[in-house]
């Protein structure tokens, strides 16, 4: 299988001090993986994350997404690579003037597909999260649960080849959590997308034997 | 209400600016007809012994544009009443030539005095009378107002730039989150900002219907109505279809640098 992420000799750097969070990191994710990311507060798995969305530029060595060097990427690629993640926050990023149904199909609007395929893609998703009825709502009449249930489905809507989640059940109660991660899981088996989650512990819910690295002392390492 | 608002907050200052720019534009139409109109009313009188041509003023000096040579029967007409046929001859043989000279373009008192100093030189001329003191006070008094009201148009143009860079700042605010998740998830430049382009345009269409109609309206009615001369006499200089244009191409000016700044500034993932 092929490597949907690989980083080799990877530093970044963080504020306008240039700190160091990461050094010398070498690590592959292949296609069809779903990879924890843990680590101590503070310990640069954000800033690995915003790395790998390309919001942030490698100190030095190099990171391919998706067969892109972010190293030393041009914006209009950047922008392009983008339309091909999926990327849930655990402030769910949504846009609260913007209906359920527009944030869900907010990477198909970007891409530029027909309303009709943005209709269905909607309706299919939101039945998929369990929000089919709320699909006329806003952002702020959901609980919180419910929001990243929409955040999940507008990071699945575009099928990318891989959805980078920041603590994604950080600030949900455990039957919200439950319900995130069997979606995550789902896309992860279902539609062979490439799942990277930075989280500071892994849910106990998982029983299969993903990956799982842990950021220390600047250094990325999988725990085996 | 909030939208209302929002959209006003924009126009009203994009007005004041646009109103700037109308009024310099009639100013500039109006008072650019006044200014000829002192220009080509004004002439220097010459006093020559012998008969002068408008080639001989010319090499003298080269501003000298016309020559119109003032006659002397006239001038002894009303002085010899009364008096012998072959005493107003003598009189008449007597007198001096009299020129009035235009000129090419309107010069400041030393231009003025140079062409005396030039014209003086020759020794055929008598006496040259720049009458430099009437003209420059009108003039300097017409300068003045001029440089009054332009003083005037830029303050208010600094004013309302300073409104509409308060104004958006509050876009900013409003639209940062949705133009950051718009990007994170790849949208270019012109899609998250499309919002922001459209809602500022109409606000530019607007702005430049507002004050164009403000101007027609002063032009058709109450111009013709305000018994003030320079109005009635420049009605037509008021407005032209021409400055719809010129208004309509400012508001966009200021509407994409507007954007833009707010764009621009709200790149970026908050942490």
């Amino acid at each position: 299988m092929s490597n949907v992420i690989h980083a080799s000799n990877l530093t970044l750097t963080y504020g306008k001090r240039g700190k160091e969070v990461i050094k010398d990191a070498n690590f592959s994710i292949k296609k069809g993986e779903f990879v924890f990311i843990t680590g101590p507060s503070g310990s640069g798995k954000s800033t690995l994350l915003k790395a790998l969305y390309g919001k942030l530029k490698p100190a030095e060595g190099n990171l391919v997404v998706g067969g892109q060097d972010l190293s030393n990427i041009r914006q209009g690629k950047l922008q392009e690579l983008r339309t091909h993640m999926g990327i849930i926050f655990q402030d769910y990023k949504l846009i609260n003037e913007w209906t359920v149904k527009k944030n869900v199909v907010l990477p198909l609007m970007i891409a530029g597909y027909p309303t009709e395929i943005q209709e269905t893609q909607a309706h299919r998703l939101l039945k998929h999260v369990k929000l089919a009825e709320h699909a006329d709502r806003y952002p702020l009449e959901l609980s919180g649960g419910e929001q990243q249930r929409v955040g999940v489905a507008r990071a699945l809507s575009k099928n990318p080849v891989v959805i980078l989640a920041d603590e994604p059940t950080g600030n949900l109660d455990d039957y919200s959590s439950n319900v995130i991660w069997d979606l995550m899981e789902n896309a992860c088996q279902q539609l062979d997308t490439t799942i990277l989650v930075v989280t500071h512990k892994i849910p106990t819910i998982f029983s299969l034997p993903y990956r799982h690295f842990i950021i220390e002392s600047k250094g990325v390492y999988e725990v085996h | 209400m909030k939208f209302i608002k929002n959209h006003l907050m924009f126009i009203f200052p994009l007005m004041a600016i646009l109103l700037g720019i109308e009024f310099y534009l009639v100013f500039e139409r109006t008072t650019n007809s006044y200014e000829k109109g002192l220009k080509e009313g004004y002439s220097m009188l010459v006093v020559t012994k012998e008969p002068m041509e408008l080639s001989n003023f010319q090499t003298l000096n080269s501003h000298i544009s016309s020559a119109e040579k003032i006659e002397r029967e006239g001038i002894v007409t009303e002085v010899v009443k009364g008096v012998s046929k072959s005493s107003s001859e003598k009189i008449l043989a007597a007198l001096p030539y009299f020129y009035n000279l235009g000129l090419d373009e309107y010069l400041h008192t030393s231009g003025l005095n140079e062409i005396q100093k030039d014209l003086e030189a020759d020794k055929n001329i008598k006496k040259v009378e720049t009458f430099g003191t009437t003209y420059h006070s009108n003039y300097r008094l017409f300068s003045f107002i001029k440089f009054i009201l332009k003083v005037f148009i830029v303050f208010m143009a600094v004013v309302s730039l300073f409104l509409i860079i308060k104004q958006m700042e509050i876009w900013k605010y409003a639209h940062k989150e949705r133009m950051q998740v718009m990007e994170i998830f790849g949208a270019p430049l012109m899609l998250r900002s499309g919002v922001l382009f459209r809602m500022a345009f109409i606000d530019a269409i607007l702005a430049t219907m507002l004050v164009s109609g403000i101007f027609f309206y002063i032009k058709l009615h109450w111009a013709a109505q305000s018994g003030i001369d320079i109005l009635m006499q420049n009605q037509e200089a008021l407005f032209k279809f021409s400055d719809i244009a010129i208004l309509f191409g400012s508001a966009i000016l200021i509407v994409i640098i507007a954007v833009y700044s707010v764009v621009f500034s709200s790149k970026g993932v908050q942490e």
